[in-house]
């Protein structure tokens, strides 16, 4: 492996994981809070991505200017999250905190599924791709290889910046200790008066968001296409199993860990491409169970 | 101030709490005594709404089921449960200001009662920065007493705070309660213990309680039947 392909490795693999960061630090706030593991959550991406490319690509042909790609990727991730993460939660998640693990996940699939079945109703089965964005930031050259300043340096940087205001939210403001405290008791959080219910709505908001906005800021760099959902809920699964379930600062260091497997798998050996992240997992799993940075909690009876 | 009516409260087939009866007055001091597994924790857990019951809890004349859970702190009600319950993620003093952030009291009102706190308890003081994961058992059952002091202007719940404390920590704890009711005489507190003699001294009343079911008592051995 020469040094250029070592570094473009490097490259594709911090931007591939600044994407899966985004949303499967969503997917670990949500069940860290909730305690429900949110199959649905990659409709959340899909439909921020969709949005993105499908009102990017008409305002654009309109004229407008391509910098509006980026307030764009902001609206369309918070709209996600309170139009359509919102009534979720609100509508049938809250039904269903007292069953048993099996039937959430189930009721989060059937979510899963009639969400994708509105993104074809909406945008139908035909690819959108829409790059502004990408281009209008142009490309850097670093060791003689030429990449685009919106993956190399635009994704890092927004991927560090939600993981660093995410932390100083949970620590420094009322509502994100309220969020750490239900997180780790809901009997003890209601008995110093937090309503749990509000605080499950919040964070399930902020978690759709935040996959919507990994969505959006993906539709830059691929084709948005039916399936992509499907695609990134699994490996946001296999980042949040490896770093330890309701690990914040974990999904970071597994999103990187998986991103830059995947990418070296692309160069080295490009058959297990998709298999790596999987393989990763398990090597994980295996030695620690509890992932990377999880704790396991003797369960009371 | 607090009055149950037919409180029967069923858990997975079994009844834990069977037509429980009895008023307490305002600022009385009650020891809630019995055998582990008589229904104490069920008892206290109903009035934080934490239980599938029926029958009545009045509050201050109010029927409790009409209050949501989360806003019952808010009439006055400190609860510490047994299992001390704090938050690992803050510090000893964050998880005690924490019912009065929730309930929006001002800066001002946060300082005056944290220094109320320190004064019963001056040991919270030493130990307010430290993280509440990382003090013991009985620490950790005093900071619990300051939390629900914090929000408990009404009533006090205490579920077995002597249990599992070292000798000289539990005397300390008892001290405090001793200290909270000179200076305080309108607060009600309810406090639960497998061993009564740790309460004798100054509980005004006892009440058994023996298989779900509530009865006044004397300290000197289950039921009063004089």
């Amino acid at each position: 492996m020469t040094l250029q392909l070592l570094a473009l490795a490097i490259f594709d693999g911090v931007a591939y994981a600044a994407l899966v960061f985004l949303v499967a630090v969503g997917l670990t706030l949500t069940f860290g809070v909730l305690k429900v593991l949110n199959i649905a959550h990659g409709s959340f991406y899909a439909m921020g991505a969709y949005i993105t490319a499908s009102i990017g690509g008409a305002i654009f042909a309109a004229g407008f200017s391509p910098w509006l790609a980026f307030p764009l990727m902001l609206i369309a991730g918070a709209l996600v999250g309170i139009v359509v993460g919102g009534p979720v939660e609100k509508l049938l998640l809250s039904r269903i905190y007292e069953l048993e693990d099996v039937l959430q996940i189930l009721v989060t699939f059937a979510v899963f599924l009639i969400l994708e079945d509105v993104q074809r109703l909406i945008w139908g089965g035909q690819p959108f791709f829409e790059s502004s964005a990408l281009q209008v930031l142009g490309t850097v050259d670093v060791f003689d290889i030429t990449y685009t300043v919106y993956q190399l340096i635009l994704l890092p940087m927004v991927a560090i910046s939600v993981l660093v205001s995410l932390r100083l939210f949970l620590r420094r403001t009322l509502m994100g200790k309220l969020i750490l405290a239900v997180t780790e008791d809901r009997e003890a959080a209601t008995s110093v008066g937090i309503n749990a219910e509000r605080v499950y709505f919040v964070t399930f908001v902020i978690g759709a968001s935040l996959a919507a906005f990994g969505g959006a800021l993906a539709s830059a760099t691929t084709s948005v296409l039916p399936g992509m959902g499907a695609d990134m809920i699994v490996l946001s699964f296999a980042v949040v199993a490896t770093a330890g379930l309701g690990r914040v600062e974990g999904a970071a260091v597994a999103a990187l860990l998986i991103g830059l497997g995947r990418s070296f798998a692309v160069y080295l050996w490009p058959e297990i491409e998709v298999l790596v992240p999987y393989l990763i997992m398990l090597f994980v799993l295996l030695i620690r169970p509890e992932g990377l940075f999880g704790t396991t909690h003797p369960r009371k009876i | 101030m607090l009055e149950f009516r037919n409180v029967t409260v069923t858990l997975g087939g079994a009844r834990i709490l069977r037509d429980v009866d009895f008023t307490v007055k305002q600022s009385e001091t009650i020891a809630l005594v019995g055998a582990n597994g008589a229904g104490k924790t069920t008892l206290l857990r109903s009035v934080m709404g934490f239980t599938q019951m029926s029958g009545e809890i009045l509050f201050d004349g109010r029927e409790l089921s009409e209050v949501p859970p989360p806003q019952r702190p808010g009439l006055g009600i400190g609860y510490a449960a047994e299992d001390r319950r704090l938050f690992s993620a803050f510090t000893v003093e964050e998880n005690v200001i924490m019912p009065g952030q929730v309930a929006g009291f001002s800066a001002m009102e946060l300082r005056h009662s944290l220094d109320r706190i320190y004064r019963i308890l001056p040991e919270l003081k030493e130990m307010a920065n430290q993280p509440a994961g990382s003090v013991s058992g009985g620490q950790g059952k005093m900071a619990a007493l300051g939390r629900a002091l914090m929000i408990g202007a009404r009533l006090i719940m205490l579920d077995e705070p002597f249990q599992g404390v070292a000798p000289a920590l539990a005397k300390r704890y008892a001290e405090a309660l001793r200290t909270l009711r000179d200076n305080d005489r309108e607060v009600t507190l309810i406090i639960t213990e497998s061993n009564p003699d740790l309460l004798r001294k100054f509980a005004d009343r006892a009440l058994v309680i023996e298989r779900g079911e509530v009865c006044e008592g004397s300290f000197d051995g289950g039921a009063d039947t004089a």
